[in-house]
């Protein structure tokens, strides 16, 4: 169980690489989140995660070209496995079918 | 040009991350610096550095141990491997081996500490490497004496015509005192009180916790008290300009309050300062009062040679003149003269401030209590042959053991192992033992300290947060391991492969000598040692137990008899009156620990100076004779019936010697103190009316020096003679009468024979320090004897058991056994004693009164040795003797 554990910050990388399949290495994930959340994040923290989910399995990734950008260091591209695929949709279903079983709440304005 | 992310943190990212990362890490970061590079360069670098710093996590770091990974570690760790099994696989062995060398340790680790504690005494001051003291050096009638206080006037003299003395400080030492503050009722008693110059505190570089230190002893009146004095009457905030009574007389104000003063200092024990202004004779321009204690700080320029040639020039310009002004027809020539002729001189000499503790034993009126240097390098000595018994014991056993493993040297040179190697792995495993070791010899030591430092009376810790003294430590382990690891390692390695797999094991005659002659080093070094220990205890013991000539058994001494004031007489006739009191005396000396007086003496008229007489004077009453017993050897005692006997002197036998006459001749001699006064024919004299028979009043260490007794002065002790009986009963009683005549004042007596033993204290101490590092010598040497005995009696377990199944018995076996080392141990005797007493006889030329060794001391200690070892041995070798002669047999 625990290696399908993904947490709430992980979740939210692994969308973004979900999202941007194939195009998502550190930089325009950090890019993304910071837009998203509206806070500022720590590009390592990022990696953390990245790195983490990497060995669970949930993505996988490969090598950019070389390009002049970045001081000539190639990019790292990250796409979601199968496996990360079917855990985000377990959470997404685990979350819904909670979401649907709220009453309606009035709160008598 | 672009710009460039900060060159440090990107090398420190570089350094610390995993290869397989880092391209990605990198990458990142440098397009993010890039990025905001244009908003803020200074927020990129920040932001940068931020990120290099975040990553610093132990998930993105390299593999460090594997990139430094060769041959020479492996091997390394192969060889801790072998090591540690070796050590299991002969746990009685590795146990003997490794406790030996940490009790040895531990043992040179304590006396390190402490010597190092006695080297560093009085450093701490500032600038303790320009301030001497001037000490004078005294030679009357072939006595030669050392004083740590001079003259007043010297001070003064210094000031105005040396000018390479960037500053001069006078002490003086005072009696204990009596302080209060003003409204309290009782007196609290401080034992260590000096009298100090204005200058002291910046002299020696003290601060002031409270008050200014620049004129805090300026006006007469002035006490500064220590953390300690102070808060025995105040909370430290409110001492400053307290008025406290000094004595029940004087009112003194509270100028400064101080810290503590340093345990390793000269000083350590004073409590109380008082202004020097506040002495009148601080202010006498005599040069014969020898009491104040004079620092000198040079100026850097100058050394000690020119305070030594400026102060040999005192005598002849100051001191002579001043004695002219008295002595008629005295010049400087027919000083120099009279000083040639005698023999006898009287210089000023200086002494560096951090030679005080150990270069200046034997001298009087010093402050605190010196130490000596002999007694330094003799416990060094103790320290270094700890060390080297427990090496050799270290290097026996290893030496022994590793023959025994000759098979397994055979089997790795077979197979490819390199002469170097095998070298390697035994050098590993005698550091590893080392180490281990010192382990266990710092947790030895720390637990053994706080005994050890209640029997030297110091207060010695281990530094634990000093990283030079861990240097050391490793230092020394390493030094030892590989010292006593390398005579097995070289010996090993040098077999034919061929020997060692043969003969199972090898009786290699070089290491049999070695370890034989070690042994016999051993076993010198401990008879030198028990030696010594009997030699010190001998000589104790005749100090203790020597004819004084008074008694100082069940006579109590009741200090600060002043206090109850003019009622002293009534005081002592009430305290006789109780009825276990045989007899009382009142007076300020004593034969034991007290302050001395000296007084400078002319014969009646010869005031040409030949025969001055400087000797010591004690002011006494007409009980104090008898009181103390002492006995008359010509003449008579003090007695009230003559009204003449304010003006009599009692002399004792040494002077008489001085003087050249019999003790009947010196009766009815006249001489006088007083021969400063310009009316000549108003002097005051003395006239002797009885010699007392010489009764010990200096340590034994000195000879018995001339003193007159004359009756008067301002007794501040009484003796009291007790019959035998209820001590307690009477000292209650005579506390009743103590809290009648003096109420509020605090009581203080002990007894005369603790105050005599006390002054042997230092013996004493260094009697005890020898008996337990002897003790543990011994006991180093014994376990390595053991375990040689214990290895032997394995090694021959065949040759036993077939002398055994041949018609052997157990006495005859045992016999066999241990002969061998009795022989080494009859040696080491040999070798061993002669050295020994050769040294102690050396040590007890200190003492004016000492012992000749006795011949049975010699016996005694070469008898113990041998029962000691003959214990040691015989217990393996009867258990070898003992044990069935199949079991040996039957293995192959």
């Amino acid at each position: 169980m625990s290696e399908h554990s993904l947490g709430e910050f992980e979740e939210l990388v692994l969308l973004l690489v979900a999202a941007n399949n194939k195009e998502a290495y550190g930089v325009l994930i950090l890019e993304k989140l910071e837009e998203k959340l509206g806070k500022k994040v720590n590009v390592s923290a990022v990696h953390v995660a990245l790195k983490r989910m990497e060995n669970k399995g949930f993505v996988e990734s490969s090598y950019g070209g070389i390009t002049n950008e970045r001081g000539g260091r190639r990019k790292k591209y990250y796409s979601i496995t199968s496996i990360g695929k079917k855990v985000l949709d377990q959470q997404y279903e685990v979350r819904t079918s909670i979401y649907q079983q709220i009453p309606k709440i009035s709160f008598g304005q | 040009m672009k710009a460039q992310p900060p060159k440090r943190a990107l090398q420190f990212l570089r350094w610390f991350c995993r290869e397989d990362y880092l391209e990605e890490f990198e990458g990142d970061l440098i397009e993010l610096f890039e990025k905001h590079f244009e908003t803020s360069p200074k927020k990129a670098k920040r932001k940068f550095f931020w990120g290099v710093m975040r990553s610093f996590r132990p998930g993105f770091m390299k593999a460090f141990y594997k990139v430094n990974y060769s041959i020479t570690t492996a091997m390394f760790k192969n060889n801790l491997k072998v090591a540690w099994r070796n050590a299991l696989r002969q746990p009685f062995f590795t146990f003997l081996n490794t406790s030996g060398l940490a009790i040895g340790m531990a043992g040179a680790l304590i006396i390190t500490l402490f010597l190092h504690d006695e080297l560093s005494f009085d450093k701490m001051f500032a600038d303790a490497d320009r301030i001497y003291r001037v000490n004078i050096d005294n030679r009357t009638a072939g006595e030669t004496n050392h004083f740590a206080a001079v003259s007043s006037p010297l001070a003064n003299v210094m000031q105005s015509d040396f000018p390479q003395a960037e500053m001069i400080t006078r002490l003086k030492m005072s009696n204990s005192i009596l302080l209060k503050e003003v409204n309290a009722e009782q007196n609290v008693k401080e034992d260590y009180v000096a009298g100090a110059d204005s200058t002291f505190f910046e002299m020696f570089g003290l601060k002031l916790l409270y008050g200014n230190a620049k004129n805090a002893l300026e006006k007469p009146n002035s006490i500064v008290l220590t953390k300690t004095a102070a808060l025995k009457h105040f909370d430290l905030d409110e001492a400053l300009g307290q008025s406290m009574v000094l004595n029940n007389d004087e009112v003194y104000v509270v100028t400064g309050v101080m810290d503590d003063l340093p345990k390793n200092s000269f000083l350590r024990d004073h409590q109380v300062f008082i202004s020097l202004s506040s002495f009148d004779d601080a202010k006498s321009l005599a040069w014969n009062i020898w009491s104040f204690p004079t620092f000198v700080k040079l100026r850097p320029t100058a050394n000690k040679e020119s305070l030594q040639a400026y102060l040999s020039t005192v005598k002849d310009r100051y001191l002579i003149p001043w004695a002219m002004t008295f002595m008629p027809g005295l010049t400087v020539e027919s000083a120099k003269e009279m000083e040639k002729s005698s023999g006898d001189f009287m210089r000023f000499t200086p002494i560096a401030l951090t030679d005080i503790h150990l270069h200046s034993p034997n001298i009087e009126d010093e402050l605190s209590t010196n130490s000596d240097i002999q007694n330094v390098y003799i416990l060094a000595a103790v320290g270094l042959f700890l060390i080297i018994l427990a090496c050799v014991n270290f290097m026996n056993l290893s030496t022994a053991r590793s023959l025994k493993r000759a098979k397994e040297v055979g089997v790795r040179k077979t197979l490819g192992s390199s002469r170097s190697g095998l070298i390697k792995q035994f050098l590993t495993e005698s550091t590893m033992v080392a180490f281990v070791a010192l382990v266990l010899a710092i947790a030895i030591a720390a637990l053994c300290l706080p005994y050890f430092n209640q029997l030297a009376g110091k207060a010695i810790s281990i530094p634990f947060g000093n990283p030079l003294f861990w240097l050391a430590l490793l230092a020394v382990s390493l030094v030892l391991g590989f010292g006593s690891g390398s005579y097995p390692a070289f010996l090993m390695s040098k077999f034919a492969p061929i020997k060692g797999m043969k003969g199972g094991n090898i009786n290699g005659n070089g290491g049999r000598t070695v370890i034989n002659s070690l042994v016999v080093v051993q076993f010198a070094i401990s008879l030198f040692l028990m030696l010594g220990t009997f030699v010190v205890f001998q000589q104790l013991n005749f100090i203790q137990n020597k004819d004084l000539g008074y008694q100082k058994d069940q006579v109590l001494i009741i200090d600060d008899v002043d206090a109850t004031g003019k009622q002293i007489e009534a005081f002592k006739n009430q305290v006789k009156t109780i009825a276990q009191v045989e007899n009382a005396s009142l007076s300020s000396y004593l034969p034991t620990p007290s302050p001395r007086g000296a007084t400078t003496l002319f014969p009646d008229k010869s005031l040409g100076g030949e025969n001055a007489l400087i000797i010591g004077s004690w002011d006494i009453d007409y009980d104090y004779l008898s009181t103390l017993g002492l006995e008359l050897v010509a003449g008579r005692d003090f007695n009230k019936e003559f009204a003449t006997d304010s003006s009599a002197m009692i002399l004792n036998e040494s002077t008489t010697v001085l003087l050249g006459l019999s003790p009947e001749e010196a009766i009815g001699m006249r001489f006088t103190d007083d021969f400063h006064r310009e009316d000549k024919e108003n002097m005051r004299y003395f006239t002797v009316i009885g010699v007392v028979k010489n009764f010990h009043f200096e340590t034994l260490r000195n000879s018995i020096d001339a003193l007159s007794l004359t009756l008067g002065g301002k007794p501040k002790k009484m003796l009291v003679k007790l019959n035998a009986g209820d001590f307690q009963k009477s000292i209650s009683e005579l506390e009743t009468v103590w809290e009648k005549f003096a109420p509020g004042q605090p009581l203080s007596y002990y007894f005369m024979d603790d105050s005599f033993n006390n002054t042997y204290d230092a013996e004493q101490r260094l009697g005890k320090i020898f008996v337990i590092f002897t003790s543990l010598s011994i006991f180093i040497a014994c376990l390595g004897l053991f375990g040689l005995a214990a290895f032997n009696a394995e090694r021959r377990a065949k040759e036993i058991s077939i002398r055994k199944v041949l018609g052997a018995s157990i006495g005859q076996i045992t016999y066999k056994l241990s002969i061998d080392f009795l022989k080494l141990v009859g040696l080491a005797t040999i070798v061993s004693l002669p050295l020994a007493g050769y040294f102690m006889n050396r040590w007890l030329q200190d003492f004016s009164y000492r012992i000749e060794i006795p011949w049975w001391v010699y016996v005694l200690t070469a008898f113990m040795a041998v029962v000691i070892s003959i214990l040691t041995v015989s217990f393996q070798s009867t258990k070898a003797a003992m044990s069935s002669p199949i079991k040996a047999l039957k293995q192959e």
